[in-house]
């Protein structure tokens, strides 16, 4: 889950990492009324999800109450990406004497959290880490034993920083570490970290991503859970209350059920090499049921565009009975026009190949996921509809 | 000999009394798993389908001789499960739960090596020499003994390659799936590493996804050792699209890293063969 900049700074806050004084607004007027508490120039921030904000011209200045009523209009205005501006951080504005990075992200190769920080702030740090990796300090760090003040101290020296302007980062660093392992972070990054006039070292920004499988235990990011409100396709939001792991892609007419990620990615990649093309990605995950099954095929037949249907699935953790019957609920409810295949195989394969075969289903039981791919393609052409519409 | 397991492999289960627990613990006896024993606290001295079943792992193993244990416990539970194999010394833990929070699961990796464990998963459907012996969720009458090891991130694909295979008479000496997380423990290059070893072993497949390092780790080790034996490779998600989570947490392209483009080429150069298509796998090696 990735969090608005003004949840990450509740988040900094909290374990002691100092933010600039602000108030969230949703209109016009209570922006207007802020100026009650924060005092002029401010800076007006649209809060959305998508980087790039500042480059998309989603971060305003105001100097005056004229000022400040027309970048709220402006912002609220404003399409980032296809991400709506619901949400404002107005903040006062700081006098700064320097900028820094700071972040804490996964590292893939060693398998650890790594903290990086630079004496450049503001930064595009996969920029960065191209162009001139030698500007990126980095730290390693032990999930079980986190540094110590001394270490980071050490670190920040690496970059060159001294005196009080080192010190004041390192305990902002000291907070970070401590901020990511409380809020079961993915990514938290400060960028910029300012140093004002008076040597205080500020976050002037919030980066989270949290790990959504820690959701249940963390009370303080669950009051931000924002639930559906931000998906704004309806078929996402049922995958969601189904509890499947659903994607849309593009205008294909090909609608793909897998079980497994990797399954559901190589029949992706398979429809697409005989020519198809896929409307979704749709992994039915674990602990599937003849309901959870009949959801899923709900979803994906009500995708727009969708002709065929095809459903690729082992009875692994599942059982191949289970869904099938999910798939002739299905059948018996809606009698969808569009031609649906199936392949599976695993425990309980007879029971499911009997159930899918009563309902008179092209069923794939020992072929391969190519072969399912291809019959469907041809049971579809059988009917006349288009279903190779990319001719290599 | 297989690697990990072998038809001699005493297997305790974490979470025996769960209805997934007692569902695969009866597939394992099926397969004629030695299972020993099941862990449950406060249930000690019930038993499920005659397996006794221990309070704790330290229990199990005053009775009995334990190589191996199976965690089939709920998330929040599979860190603290993990910790109680890794304090019992028990050889080799595989984690088969789903959803394990991040930070339990880095937790789970540093004391795994701490303690010098091997450590599978989490987010696994486990390992199978297929006709010895199997630790995990998998059907096992989809897999078939032979000389081809598999080494994936994917569940499901493991199962679907490999029973491809068997249909056209291609056996596996191990497979193993390594999981779908970011954070995991053994990873591509250990298993190739145990392949290299292993006699039953003339061939491996590796199945990997988008995102993550874990193949090009591989690559750079294949190359940089000669590996001796054919490698076949096949990434799947060449089609995803960018910034999108593909049902497993590890699997999604950031920042243009972690594409299968780039797996792909890091790993021809390393002159493993590359096949594009995934029935390419069976007509590669047959």
């Amino acid at each position: 889950m990735n969090l608005y900049e003004f949840e990450g700074k509740s988040l900094f806050r909290k374990t002691g990492i100092p933010t600039p004084d602000g108030i969230i607004v949703k209109s016009r007027e209570e922006a207007l009324s802020s100026v009650n508490v924060l005092s002029f120039p401010v800076v007006v921030k649209s809060q959305v999800l998508r980087g790039g904000r500042g480059k998309a011209g989603g971060i305003k200045f105001a100097d005056s109450r004229e000022e400040l009523s027309s970048c709220v209009d402006e912002l609220f205005a404003m399409d980032m990406g296809g991400e709506q501006v619901t949400t404002i951080l107005i903040e006062n504005k700081l006098s700064i004497d320097s900028e820094f990075y700071a972040g804490i992200t996964f590292d893939p190769v060693e398998s650890t959290p790594l903290l990086i920080i630079s004496s450049q702030g503001g930064i595009d740090i996969e920029q960065v880490s191209k162009s001139t990796p030698e500007k990126l300090i980095k730290l390693h760090l032990d999930p079980g034993d986190p540094p110590q003040f001394f270490d980071l101290m050490n670190l920040v020296l690496k970059t060159g920083i001294t005196g009080k302007k080192m010190v004041q980062i390192s305990k902002v660093l000291v907070n970070l570490v401590a901020c990511y392992y409380k809020f079961d972070a993915i990514t938290a990054e400060i960028n910029p970290l300012i140093i004002d006039t008076d040597g205080n070292a500020i976050a002037a920004d919030a980066k989270f991503e949290i790990d959504d499988s820690s959701l249940f235990r963390l009370k303080e990011v669950k009051t931000f859970y924002r639930g559906q409100e931000n998906i704004e396709d309806p078929l996402e939001i049922k995958a969601q209350e189904a509890g499947v792991s659903y994607v849309r892609l593009g205008n294909g007419n090909i609608g793909l059920i897998a079980g497994g990620a990797g399954v559901g990615m190589a029949t992706m990649d398979m429809v697409f090499e005989y020519g198809g093309e896929p409307a979704n990605f749709l992994d039915l995950g674990g602990s599937v049921t003849p309901k959870k099954t009949a959801d899923a095929l709900k979803i994906v037949l009500s995708t727009p565009g969708v002709d065929g249907v095809f459903i690729n699935v082992f009875g692994g953790i599942n059982d191949c009975a289970e869904m099938a019957q999910g798939i002739a609920d299905v059948i018996d409810e809606l009698n969808p026009g569009q031609q649906i295949t199936v392949k599976m195989r695993g425990h309980s394969q007879d029971k499911g190949w009997e159930i899918l075969e009563a309902k008179n289903i092209p069923l794939i039981k020992y072929g391969t996921t190519e072969d399912g791919v291809k019959l469907l393609l041809d049971e579809m052409e059988k009917k006349g509809v288009k279903s190779r519409v990319n001719t290599h | 000999m297989s690697i990990l397991i072998n038809e001699d492999t005493q297997v305790i289960i974490q979470g025996i009394t769960g209805k997934q627990g007692r569902s695969h613990a009866e597939k394992m006896l099926k397969y004629n798993v030695k299972v020993v024993g099941g862990v449950s606290p406060g249930k000690a001295g019930q038993n499920v389908l005659g397996i006794p079943v221990f309070d704790t792992v330290a229990e199990a193993k005053k009775y009995t001789r334990v190589d191996a244990t199976m965690i089939l416990v709920p998330p929040a539970g599979a860190l603290m499960a993990s910790l109680e194999a890794f304090a019992s010394k028990i050889p080799f833990v595989v984690v088969i739960t789903e959803f394990i929070p991040f930070h339990d699961a880095l937790l789970i990796r540093r004391m795994g090596l701490k303690e010098n464990i091997c450590v599978l998963g989490p987010n696994t459907i486990g390992a199978i020499s297929p006709g010895k012996s199997k630790i995990g969720v998998m059907p096992g009458f989809i897999y078939s003994q032979g000389n081809v090891g598999i080494i994936s991130r994917s569940g499901t694909l493991t199962h679907e390659i490999a029973s491809n295979m068997t249909y056209r008479g291609l056996g596996q000496s191990t497979c193993v799936c390594i999981g779908g997380d970011m954070c995991r423990n053994l990873n591509f290059i250990d298993v190739l590493k145990m392949f290299r070893e292993d006699d039953e072993t003339e061939s491996v497949v590796m199945i990997g996804e988008i995102g993550g390092a874990g193949e090009e780790i591989a690559a750079r080790y294949i190359r940089e050792t000669g590996y001796p034996k054919k490698i076949v490779a096949f990434i799947a998600g060449s089609r995803a699209p960018e910034g999108k989570k593909m049902g497993h947490a590890g699997a999604i392209i950031s920042n243009g890293i972690g594409t299968a483009e780039s797996k792909l080429k890091t790993l021809e150069d390393a002159g493993v063969i590359i096949a594009r298509k995934m029935d390419d796998i069976m007509n590669i090696l047959l």
